[in-house]
């Protein structure tokens, strides 16, 4: 071929062609699937929590989708598109270097649990090497009226005062309690 | 007291891949294009200061989005696009007006045939302008929509930007350091029309077993299978201009890089083929293997290709040599590093995916992979050692002043490897 411009014609018609379907096409017509029967929005203290999920980068060690594979069960049933209707940025990810969290808030339902969990992972799995978020909590002398106090065991726990969860921490755990899946219906035959 | 602070392990993982992608391989990568379109065609560069601008907006979006993350500022967890809108348009602006004068030169050009590295040039940057400007679009990238869309982005920016130029790269340097012609001209043009009618379809291999329409998935497959076509051509034209000429690849500083990103492209997408089928998948999908392989493809073949090309083309551009010790620790370095890399991540992996499949407690997972990730740390540092050498030697190449004498020695060294 002589003509530079033949050439870079010829390629974007033939990568604009593939690229509207396979990227674009399914795109629009996925982002238009009803919702899972029983899926709410978030509130908007979940909405904050899913936020700082995002801002944290949870998802490059977390997935939030559970395949149709035996080894996947322990993480609840295979997901289905309308599971992520309300998940925008998605949060699927690609790496699990520690478990999957689509159902999370079924199989750890315990608030107290994940606000230790989240202070200091080891306290809890101690070959966990998942970072600490220490910073979304406040240290306190003696706790006020409406401060949820986290009861962090020792030897983790501050030589004196109190472990407060801050606001990051308590939307960030009212996300992860969102993360339950809706039962399916029977399986209609085709 | 409350304190406002960013995960560090969160935002590394962004900042490297991002850093790596566009501000490392893009500007080298682009910088060797703009040198190889100019001297193929016998004509200086085309609309020059575009080509600066797109230098200052590389770096603008760079530091931009380096920062912004680092802030926790992101685009959401979509892997390699993760920069916020005002650092992403420098980026896509920087890689249009480079596009605008590779394009001019050759359109300009006094040979009267198009080199073929200027065919890989070409597709390349046309492709990934309209991938940058269409996966940039939010109005369709919804729920599992967005899914959709991030597995065709993540894997069009590998293959339809960073392949097209280091393949281009290395159809340039390598004819020209052996003093001979490529082996086959038609097997480099049936890679550029394979790589690209294949490469934009396979990026629903990511995301294997998840909501996206099973057909979809299993088109992505076949096709993660069809691209054994374009890497075995490429590969193999690149080693059959090689033949004999393993001398020269012993003599020269340069090419031991080129031969090394060969290599790489040849394993490392092979392995991306047969990692692609849903039994592999199965095992490994979600384990440190993906790691591994990503870096035996950007680090191994990508980096390895442009650093080839900078040991080749910046001591002919600038007449400074490099320093011949340390460009040679730099290669060690960096070939034992990224071999041990890809390796320990390789065996991590297999390790997770095993312990997932016979059904363990997780954390049994990350028990088995804690060794493998020991190996990593030190192959890591390996390869952050190679590269302040490298970082040294670009400026024995560019900045240093170096006595006749020192240039004169080098050239007759260079020459004589051929």
């Amino acid at each position: 071929m002589r003509s530079a411009w033949l050439l870079a014609g010829l390629s974007a018609a033939i990568y604009a062609t593939l690229a509207f379907a396979t990227g674009v096409w399914p795109g629009e017509a996925l982002s238009k699937v009803a919702p899972t029967p029983g899926l709410r929005p978030l509130t908007p203290e979940q909405e904050a929590g899913r936020a700082a999920y995002v801002s944290e980068g949870c998802s490059y060690c977390h997935t939030q989708y559970v395949r149709p594979l035996a080894e996947d069960q322990v993480f609840g049933r295979p997901s289905v598109a309308g599971d992520y209707v309300y998940s925008t940025p998605e949060l699927l990810g690609t790496e699990r270097n520690g478990p999957d969290l689509t159902n999370v808030g079924l199989r750890q339902p315990s608030a107290v649990w994940n606000y230790i969990h989240l202070y200091e992972p080891r306290a809890l799995v101690s070959q966990s090497i998942m970072p600490s978020y220490r910073w979304m909590f406040v240290l306190r002398d003696h706790a006020l009226p409406g401060d949820l106090v986290v009861p962090v065991p020792p030897p983790y726990a501050p030589p004196h005062g109190v472990v407060v969860a801050g606001p990051q921490a308590r939307a960030l755990v009212a996300y992860l309690e969102s993360l339950k899946q809706q039962p399916l219906g029977p399986v209609r035959r085709r | 007291m409350q304190r406002a602070r960013i995960s560090l392990s969160g935002a590394c993982a962004r900042i490297h891949t991002n850093g790596t992608f566009y501000g490392w391989a893009s500007v080298a990568l682009t910088g060797v294009a703009l040198y190889v379109t100019s001297r193929t065609s016998g004509v200086p560069l085309f609309a020059k200061p575009l080509a600066w601008a797109s230098l200052v907006l590389y770096n603008v979006a760079a530091i931009v989005g380096t920062v912004t993350l680092g802030l926790g500022l992101n685009n959401g967890d979509q892997e390699y696009r993760e920069w916020i809108w005002w650092a992403a348009m420098p980026l896509l602006v920087a890689i249009v007006l480079s596009g605008i004068s590779v394009f001019g030169t050759v359109v300009r050009r006094s040979e009267r045939e198009m080199y073929l590295s200027n065919w890989y040039f070409i597709v390349g940057f046309v492709s990934t302008a309209i991938l940058e400007v269409v996966s940039a679009l939010p109005y369709y990238q919804h729920g599992l929509g967005q899914v959709a869309v991030q597995g065709f982005y993540m894997h069009n920016s590998l293959g339809m930007w960073f392949t097209f130029l280091a393949l281009g790269t290395a159809y340039y340097v390598l004819p020209k350091l052996l003093n001979r012609p490529i082996y086959s001209y038609s097997l480099g043009i049936l890679g550029v029309w394979t790589n690209l009618l294949f490469y934009p379809v396979i990026g629903a291999h990511h995301f294997e077993f998840s909501p996206l329409p099973w057909w979809f998935q299993t088109l992505a497959i076949v096709f993660s299978v069809g691209m054994l076509i374009p890497v075995w051509a490429g590969s193999g034209n690149f080693l059959l201009t090689l033949r004999g000429g393993w001398e020269a690849v012993r003599r020269s500083p340069s090419l031991p890089f080129l031969v090394v990103g060969i290599a790489y492209y040849f394993l490392g997408s092979t392995q991306g083929t047969v990692e692609a089928l849903r039994t592999s998948q199965a095992y490994w999908h979600f384990t440190n293997f993906t790691v591994g392989h990503s870096h035996a493809t950007m680090y191994g073949f990508i980096t390895f290709i442009a650093w080839g090309a900078a040991y080749a083309l910046l001591p002919r551009a600038t007449g400074k040599p490099a320093s011949a010790l340390a460009t040679g620790m730099h290669f060690w370095l960096a070939l034992v590093g990224v071999t041990m890399y890809v390796l320990a991540l390789s065996a991590a992996g297999t390790a997770q995916g095993l312990a997932w499949v016979a059904g363990n407690p997780f954390i049994s997972s990350v028990e088995s992979a804690g060794p493998f990730w020991v190996a990593r740390a030190v192959a890591g540092l390996m390869m952050f050692a190679s590269h302040v050498l490298f970082a040294y030697n670009v400026y024995r190449m560019t900045l240093a002043r170096h006595t006749p004498a020192a240039v004169a020695s080098a050239l007759t060294r260079e020459v004589a490897a051929v």
